[in-house]
């Protein structure tokens, strides 16, 4: 099994901040244990985390050991994949040095803390996007340890991820041979536009329903649309916990708009779908819940290129974590070699540093 | 009116007036549209995607392009004026659904007169 999506908590900021430049160290000792990253509008009514693992006296997942316990050795995991939680948000500091300053020491945090004491774990490069130019420098700084297979973004975002603006990261990282990850989360935070297309919403319920799905969309079809993979072709995007029963639907509805306004975007030679089959990879974790219609479900995945581009994750210890096992039931058997392991494989290629399947 | 199928759909001075022809040939649209550097392009009325008049779209020049980048491509194509799709005038094939085609016609000027080989 290869994890995509796990979230190791900061479970004493003094711990982060040693990794912090000494000049910057008191601005976000000051901030308090946020770090100065923006804080959700929506939160979870009762706990963002499982209950099961929130009862030790420390934030769950913010130790390798019950990382180990809870997640790697009773799901077989052969790598994890590790993803700033709160981190992520540093895109979304209205200071972009404060935002690098962060990035850099998690990235190093991650380093010591997680990825020298297991050998499963991998790690994902956090930047600050607000700052292409020092993001880009970020990756390819990180980018030297070959435990770190893939460049991280926030969903959440003040402009979507085609953008001309953005170029530097997406360069940096095919440069680096590392696929981009963006994670849902951060709508409506910060100096990020506001989940869905209609203004602020409410609840949580409907931040967790509209943020993360309609930040996908939005980026996967300014990505597609802006020609990002045909100035970078072998680049590769994995668009984690946005869901993907949408998925077809986005599709053939970019499909149907590019034959009649292909004029607008000409360097489009090839159906926008068929871009994203080969160049675009999503998270199973959260997998839709279908009212007993898997069988339809799955139909409508393949129609748009799965299981090539489907990657099992978990997104432990969150409160909407997919158990392995679970997914592995829930999948057509057809599927599961490829879900659970060997597309994620093909995705981080020889950084993940396991044999070769088959 | 037909001689080896060429049919007479009308005269070249309104084709110039009116930028296309269009004319009822054996109980089916046709039409005759210029492309940019004049060659005249014979087409079927009917567009293969949802049946809008087709040779009532506007002829345009083919952009292309790296991303961000607008180039001129110097090609023709006829703009069908529902949704949008672009097609070769030369073969009938839509660029933005080769699986669609329009059916094209060979075209001659013979004295003032505009013939369809249908």
């Amino acid at each position: 099994v290869i994890d995509c999506d796990i979230h190791p908590q900061v479970g004493d900021p003094e711990e982060l901040l040693t990794h912090v430049d000494p000049a910057q160290r008191e601005w976000f000792r000051a901030q308090g244990p946020s770090l100065g990253l923006p804080g959700y509008s929506w939160a979870h009514p009762s706990s963002w985390f499982r209950q099961d693992i929130e009862k030790n006296g420390h934030p769950p997942a913010s130790d390798v050991d019950a990382v180990r316990r809870e997640l790697l050795d009773p799901s077989g995991t052969d790598a994890g994949v590790l993803n700033g939680d709160d981190a992520v948000l540093v895109s979304l500091m209205p200071s972009p040095y404060r935002a690098a300053e962060l990035a850099r020491a998690h990235n190093e945090w991650l380093r010591e803390r997680w990825l020298d004491a297991e050998p499963r774990l991998r790690a994902s490069i956090l930047c600050p996007a607000q700052d292409p130019q020092a993001a880009a420098a970020e990756i390819r700084r990180a980018a030297e340890d070959e435990r770190f297979v893939q460049v991280l973004l926030c969903a959440g975002a003040d402009r979507p991820y085609g953008e001309p603006r953005y170029l530097p990261i997406f360069e940096a990282a095919a440069e680096c041979g590392l696929p981009v990850a963006i994670h849902s989360g951060g709508e409506g935070m910060g100096v990020a536009a506001p989940p869905g297309g209609a203004g602020p919403v409410t609840f949580y319920i409907e931040w967790h329903t509209l943020g993360s799905a309609c930040s996908t969309m939005s980026h996967l079809v300014s990505l597609l649309c802006h020609g990002t993979f045909e100035r970078f072709p072998t680049l590769k995007v994995l668009l984690i916990e946005g869901g993907v029963a949408w998925l077809p639907g986005i599709l053939w509805r970019l499909d149907t708009n590019w034959r009649a306004l292909r004029s607008e975007v000409p360097w489009l030679e090839r159906k926008p779908s068929e871009v994203a089959r080969e160049h675009v990879r999503f998270s199973t974790q959260p997998l839709e819940h279908t009212d007993g219609r898997d069988d339809l479900l799955f139909e409508l995945l393949e129609a748009a290129g799965a299981p090539d581009n489907l990657c099992f994750a978990s997104d432990y210890p969150h409160w909407d974590f997919d158990d392995p096992g679970f997914m592995l039931n829930r999948l057509p058997e057809a599927w599961r070699a490829k879900v659970l392991h060997e597309n994620a494989a093909e995705l981080y290629g020889a950084r993940l540093g396991l044999p070769a399947v088959g | 009116l037909a001689e080896n199928n060429w049919v007479d759909v009308g005269s070249a001075a309104d084709l110039e007036r009116d930028g296309r022809l269009v004319a009822r040939v054996n109980g089916r649209e046709v039409g005759v549209v210029a492309e940019l550097d004049g060659t005249l392009r014979g087409i079927r009325n009917r567009c293969p995607h949802h049946g809008g008049p087709l040779c009532l779209g506007r002829v345009g020049e083919r952009v292309e392009g790296d991303p961000g980048v607008y180039e001129l491509t110097g090609r023709s194509s006829l703009r069908c004026p529902w949704h949008g799709w672009e097609f070769d005038l030369e073969t009938g094939v839509c660029l933005d659904e080769p699986t669609l085609r329009a059916a094209v016609y060979p075209v001659r000027v013979d004295d003032g007169r505009i013939l369809l080989q249908v």
